[in-house]
């Protein structure tokens, strides 16, 4: 309960906050970088993940879409990689921005939005 | 460094972030934002003096980016610690356990566990890294307990030259004392021993009640338990309490269902359709309805919660014994200017202690904080606030937002011309300060 009431009241205030928030503009071009690759990240991108992502990506916390669970992020791709990307490095919502990774470039971000969309 | 002259606008700072535009830095509020020119992230600490060795240009260290203030913003390198991290070694005799700086304090509870020791306090948010949390000498609740700083007993610092030095109470205690809140000032800590405890189990009991009531006790309740703390919820008369003791009793700890936390928000987001000056009355209504609750488990389960919401605060400690009028004022000021705010305010005792930099350096503090939704501007709040925690001699939290420069903090911290000296002494090149550390230091 003392969950409940601290993180309800703190809840409200932040979720007034999130109705004036406006979704950023997505932009037109892809990003210049290298191709991201498809599958399993490598392991240097994966620990990245286990530091960061894991946070709240393993169990939904704040509503965040667990990897690995399709549905619960077809809805977010359907408004585009990009959009997901700029998502993440601004941050939105509940997930703060670059998502915990500090180290993080933004063929990481891809990567790993990737691979937490498309699960095992 | 344009970075932070952005910082202190509200909500998130800096333009909208487009697809091939450089990656920027943002903290977790995103009232910070800087453009590094690059970010190393070492695999170890001969990586690091290699990395430290080889280079010239300003460098600064970050943990989680969960420090509302300029501490990291930079246009040079950041400086990225989780590889180093986990547990790297303990001893059962002392209870004292090692952990690479960039161990974030959420992954320090179960390996803690795992080898007989448990911290002796955690903050209430625990996403932080350790060498984060210790560099601004963040803290928990208790009379009788330190913040994170006062536990440590050994810490390594790397300094901008590469030199490595390790640090401890025995060997060098002045240079330690410096260090244990440091800011990143005086170099990179890589690993850091920490004073642990056994394990425990806690016993948290939450209730609402007059806040009047509660700050009577105040002194008498914060004795009694190992945390008592407020949460004074702004435009009414109530405060959430919150007492927490130890236990034998099994674990018991239910999440809080989504029913339960939707009625809960609902309900709550009827403030806001009300003025602030007219919504006492259904504030206290609504308080006077909520019926006490506890919850059982290990301790690191207990001392942290999960912010999702985010927020931008402002935190000072002030004399314990000047507390209580502090907190008084600050709450009729936010009534008497109607400031529109939901959030509840923190209120909460740490132990004293002797770090040069500690807010708590001499003597047992009153840590109150204010908080504001990232989303909203926070300035009407701060910057009527601000001026209470001075008239009570507060010192602000080096990781919450605060307008002190060198003058005033050297008033306040009497090791502060030392501090300066000894960052002089081992960054003569200034290459981790930024503008808010100059700011801070007179640099």
């Amino acid at each position: 309960m003392r969950r409940l009431l601290v993180i309800g009241l703190i809840g409200l205030a932040a979720s007034c906050g999130g109705c004036s928030e406006r979704a950023p503009e997505v932009a037109s071009e892809a990003p210049a970088s290298r191709p991201v690759t498809a599958g399993t990240p490598d392991a240097g991108v994966m620990a990245k993940w286990a530091r960061s992502c894991a946070l709240c990506h393993v169990n939904g916390e704040g509503g965040a879409p667990r990897s690995g669970v399709r549905a619960e992020w077809s809805p977010r791709l359907a408004a585009g990689e990009e959009r997901l990307l700029i998502h993440t490095v601004e941050g939105y919502n509940n997930m703060p921005p670059l998502g915990y990774c500090m180290d993080c470039e933004r063929d990481d971000f891809l990567e790993l939005i990737r691979f937490m969309a498309a699960g095992s | 460094m344009a970075a932070s002259v952005l910082a202190g606008l509200a909500g998130a700072a800096g333009p909208a972030f487009a697809s091939r535009d450089p990656l920027p830095w943002r903290n977790w509020s995103g009232g910070q934002v800087a453009y590094p020119a690059g970010r190393f992230a070492p695999d170890s600490e001969a990586a690091l003096v290699d990395w430290l060795r080889a280079g010239s240009g300003p460098v600064r260290p970050v943990g989680a980016g969960h420090s509302f203030t300029a501490l990291v913003p930079t246009d040079g390198h950041l400086l990225v610690l989780d590889k180093l991290s986990g547990l790297l070694g303990h001893d059962p005799a002392t209870l004292r356990a090692t952990f690479g700086a960039g161990t974030r304090l959420s992954d320090m509870g179960a390996p803690l566990e795992r080898v007989g020791q448990a911290s002796f306090i955690l903050p209430d948010i625990d996403r932080q890294t350790l060498a984060g949390a210790i560099s601004t000498g963040t803290h928990g609740t208790g009379l009788t307990l330190h913040s994170l700083s006062g536990y440590a007993t050994r810490l390594r610092l790397v300094t901008a030259r590469g030199e490595v030095i390790d640090l401890s109470e025995d060997a060098d205690p002045d240079r330690f004392r410096a260090a244990c809140v440091s800011l990143g000032a005086l170099g990179i800590i890589t690993r850091i021993e920490m004073q642990n405890r056994a394990p425990y189990r806690l016993r948290v009991r939450n209730w609402a009640q007059r806040i009047d009531e509660v700050l009577e006790d105040f002194e008498a309740s914060a004795r009694a338990h190992r945390h008592f703390e407020m949460f004074p919820l702004t435009h009414s008369d109530y405060a959430l309490v919150l007492a927490i003791d130890e236990t034998d009793a099994p674990v018991n700890h239910p999440p809080p269902s989504p029913e339960e936390a939707a009625a809960f928000d609902a309900a709550m987001r009827k403030w806001l359709e009300v003025p602030p000056g007219e919504r006492r009355p259904l504030i206290n209504g609504m308080a006077e309805q909520i019926e006490p609750t506890e919850a059982v488990d290990v301790s690191y389960r207990i001392l942290s919660n999960v912010r999702n919401n985010r927020f931008n605060e402002m935190e000072y400690a002030v004399p314990r014994e000047d507390g209580a009028r502090c907190l008084r004022e600050i709450l009729a000021t936010i009534a008497e200017r109607k400031i529109d705010v939901v959030f509840p305010l923190e209120y909460r005792y740490v132990k004293g202690d002797d770090l040069w930099l500690s807010m708590d350096e001499g003597g047992d503090r009153a840590a109150i904080s204010v908080h504001r939704s990232a989303a909203f501007d926070y300035r009407p709040l701060f910057d009527a606030v601000e001026p209470i925690f001075w008239k009570y001699g507060g010192r602000p939290h080096w990781g919450k937002l605060h307008t002190l420069g060198a003058a005033e903090l050297s008033r306040l911290y009497p090791r502060f011309d030392d501090f300066r000296a000894l960052r002089a002494e081992l960054d003569p090149e200034g290459r981790l300060l930024n503008d808010h550390l100059r700011s801070l230091f007179g640099t």
